[in-house]
């Protein structure tokens, strides 16, 4: 591969991720076990307006699971969701660019380096220009395009930390890239958009929010059942659903079905939906939180520069 | 207009108005005052404070969120290991050891500036001027400032001589089996200003928090093992602390006045809005040894004016010395 003559680059002989290893008297890490119900959801931590910079942004975080043996071990058991997103624009196209009667939407996303287990590179790969597809179809059936003719709005995703794609200490779904990670981050993906584009003032039909759903193979491996938010290391996942969903407009934007899921297609869409729900009261709140708290502080600025010398310019 | 029947009539704008017209003026009304006030309300040689947050990602040894005013920087330091084998070319035996961290590129910072952190910084784009010039000036100054030794990355295996009759009991030999490299990767998340004094202060921070399994030579594999206890990590050994701080000059100095009649301020800390009308700046890299005792001067950089002289280089110094 060729050096990146951008970026200061690993040595050339290239290095590998250390091998762990376990002393005989030592317990092999435990797979973690979900303790919350087939159809409770993880909390969600949202924030908007984290960066003032950007016209409109947000923080989407799934705190981590409390686990009864983590300490004393270098190797994290499992990971937790971190996701930041900022939406410039809308904002004029640039003279060149072709007229366009709606607003054209471009997302972007892409995974920090220490976002996962494994390390990523700075350059963009398949899997992430796969995100942001699926991403901008979620958003596009939300946005009022033509209110901005000639404009165009970036939404730029940045993962701290994703969602790991299996239990990593079997060595199967991590080293295998099913991908089950990436179709939890896509749910938190559309999830903290949302809550940034509402942030940037861009007019939508309704708030779209993520949600997941996946079929999971019981600890019998006999029976197999429908569980809404699943975290890939705490189950064996056979097929798992992602859906942007309309609330208040009963309506699906995105759908993205993997695995096999055979008879059980219906009841795994409806978990997802009921997921993406659960979510959007999270983003409701979130909204309504940055919509009280910026009409309070845009009054004590008010207060403030009365009070203060207000610096004009004399003609 | 309907909206300016509530706006004073004449000239008079409103703030935020004011300081996006005419960034500089705005800036100058503040500074002239009695009370030299910037527009943020920071003295002329107050720092931001910073927060810092340690330990908060899952993936990397050691990682820190700083926030400082609305410029924010995550750094996560993730350590891999290079086999002395793998090594195209070993360097030579005689090569100082202070020297070879950077001929074997153990360090290796990235600064990434298109996270959305700012509209001037988008991705999609290669990594601009700034960010290649932000990444080369911690790679540079982690360099110079010798915060690492090589030993403190080596892995070492003692070899056992075979068994010779001629030699009989010779001693074992030291032969370091690998090396660990250390990924130092910064995203900037937020950025309003002065993004040198975040980037910098998130490598220390997370440096502070790193920690490194123990590494061992396993013969009979014949690669690196690592402990996963984190009882037997250590965390790493920094020889000493650098602090960089940077401070931007605003000069009323233009080619059509008298240079006499300039004034100028010295400005701690700039923010993205000062920074883009002061044309001088300076940084300065402290480091504190030991116990923070004493500190020596590691790097000075200086550029686009002449207001600083020789002698008004030693103020800034003596600000930003802890």
């Amino acid at each position: 591969m060729q050096a990146d003559r951008r970026r200061i680059n690993a040595p050339a002989g290239g290095t590998a991720p250390p091998v762990f290893t376990f002393t005989s008297n030592e317990q092999p890490p435990k797979r973690p076990r979900r303790t919350r119900g087939p159809d409770e959801h993880r909390k969600i931590f949202l924030r908007t307006g984290v960066v003032p910079s950007a016209s409109g942004s947000a923080y989407y975080e799934i705190p981590p699971q409390p686990s009864s043996a983590q300490d004393e071990k270098l190797t994290p058991k499992s990971s937790s969701l971190k996701i930041t997103c900022t939406v410039h624009g809308p904002r004029p196209l640039p003279r060149n660019a072709a007229f366009s009667p709606n607003l054209l939407l471009s997302t972007h996303v892409k995974f920090a380096p220490f976002a996962t287990r494994r390390r990523r590179g700075y350059v963009r790969d398949a899997s992430e220009r796969d995100l942001g597809v699926h991403l901008e179809t979620a958003l596009r059936g939300v946005i009022i395009g033509d209110r901005w003719p000639k404009s165009g709005c970036e939404v730029v995703i940045t993962i701290l930390e994703g969602e790991e794609d299996g239990w990593w200490a079997d060595g199967s779904g991590a080293e295998k890239g099913a991908g089950w990670g990436l179709m939890s981050v896509l749910a938190g993906c559309i999830t903290v958009a949302s809550a940034a584009l509402v942030d940037a003032g861009i007019d939508c039909v309704d708030v779209v929010s993520g949600g997941i759903s996946a079929l999971v193979i019981d600890d019998d491996a006999k029976t197999e059942h429908v569980a809404l938010d699943v975290s890939p290391p705490e189950h064996e996942i056979k097929a798992m659903c992602v859906v942007a969903y309309l609330q208040s407009r009963d309506e699906i934007t995105e759908c993205w079905l993997k695995g096999d899921a055979s008879t059980n297609t219906e009841a795994l869409m409806d978990a997802a939906v009921k997921a993406a729900a659960m979510s959007r009261t999270v983003l409701a709140e979130a909204i309504g939180e940055a919509a009280t708290g910026q009409s309070e502080s845009e009054s004590t600025r008010a207060s403030a520069k009365g009070k203060g010398k207000d610096v004009t310019m004399a003609g | 207009m309907a909206n300016g029947a509530n706006q004073s009539p004449g000239l008079s704008l409103s703030r935020d108005t004011f300081a996006k017209l005419t960034p500089g003026p705005f800036l100058h009304a503040h500074l002239k005052q009695a009370q030299p006030t910037r527009p943020n309300g920071r003295l002329p040689h107050e720092f931001r404070t910073p927060t810092v947050n340690t330990g908060s990602l899952t993936h990397s040894n050691g990682s820190a969120v700083v926030r400082a005013g609305d410029t924010a920087v995550v750094c996560g330091v993730r350590a891999e290991l290079l086999r002395a084998s793998d090594i195209p070319h070993p360097p030579s035996e005689d090569i100082h050891p202070d020297d070879l961290v950077e001929e074997l590129g153990l360090l290796v910072p990235n600064v990434e500036l298109s996270t959305g952190c700012s509209p001037s910084h988008l991705p999609g784009n290669p990594p601009g001027t700034l960010a290649q010039s932000l990444s080369y000036r911690v790679w540079s100054t982690l360099l110079n400032s010798r915060i690492l030794d090589v030993s403190t990355l080596a892995i070492r295996h003692t070899e056992l001589q075979p068994e010779d009759e001629e030699v009989p009991d010779a001693e074992p030999r030291v032969v370091v089996k690998g090396y660990w490299v250390l990924y130092i990767d910064i995203l900037c998340i937020c950025l309003d200003g002065n993004a040198s004094d975040t980037v910098w202060l998130a490598v220390m921070a997370a440096f502070r928090d790193t920690v490194l399994p123990r590494a061992w030579w396993d013969a009979d594999q014949e690669r690196i093992l690592c402990s996963s206890r984190l009882a037997e990590a250590k965390s790493l050994k920094l020889n000493c602390l650098p602090v960089a701080s940077t401070f931007a000059v605003f000069s009323t100095a233009s080619p059509l006045k008298d240079r006499a009649e300039a004034e100028s301020w010295v400005l701690a800390d700039p923010d993205g809005a000062e920074e883009g009308v002061c044309e001088e700046a300076m940084t300065v890299v402290i480091a504190a040894t030991g116990d923070g005792a004493t500190a020596t001067l590691l790097s000075l950089e200086k550029s686009g004016g002449s207001v600083i002289g020789e002698a008004g280089v030693a103020e800034p110094i003596e600000y930003s010395a802890p």
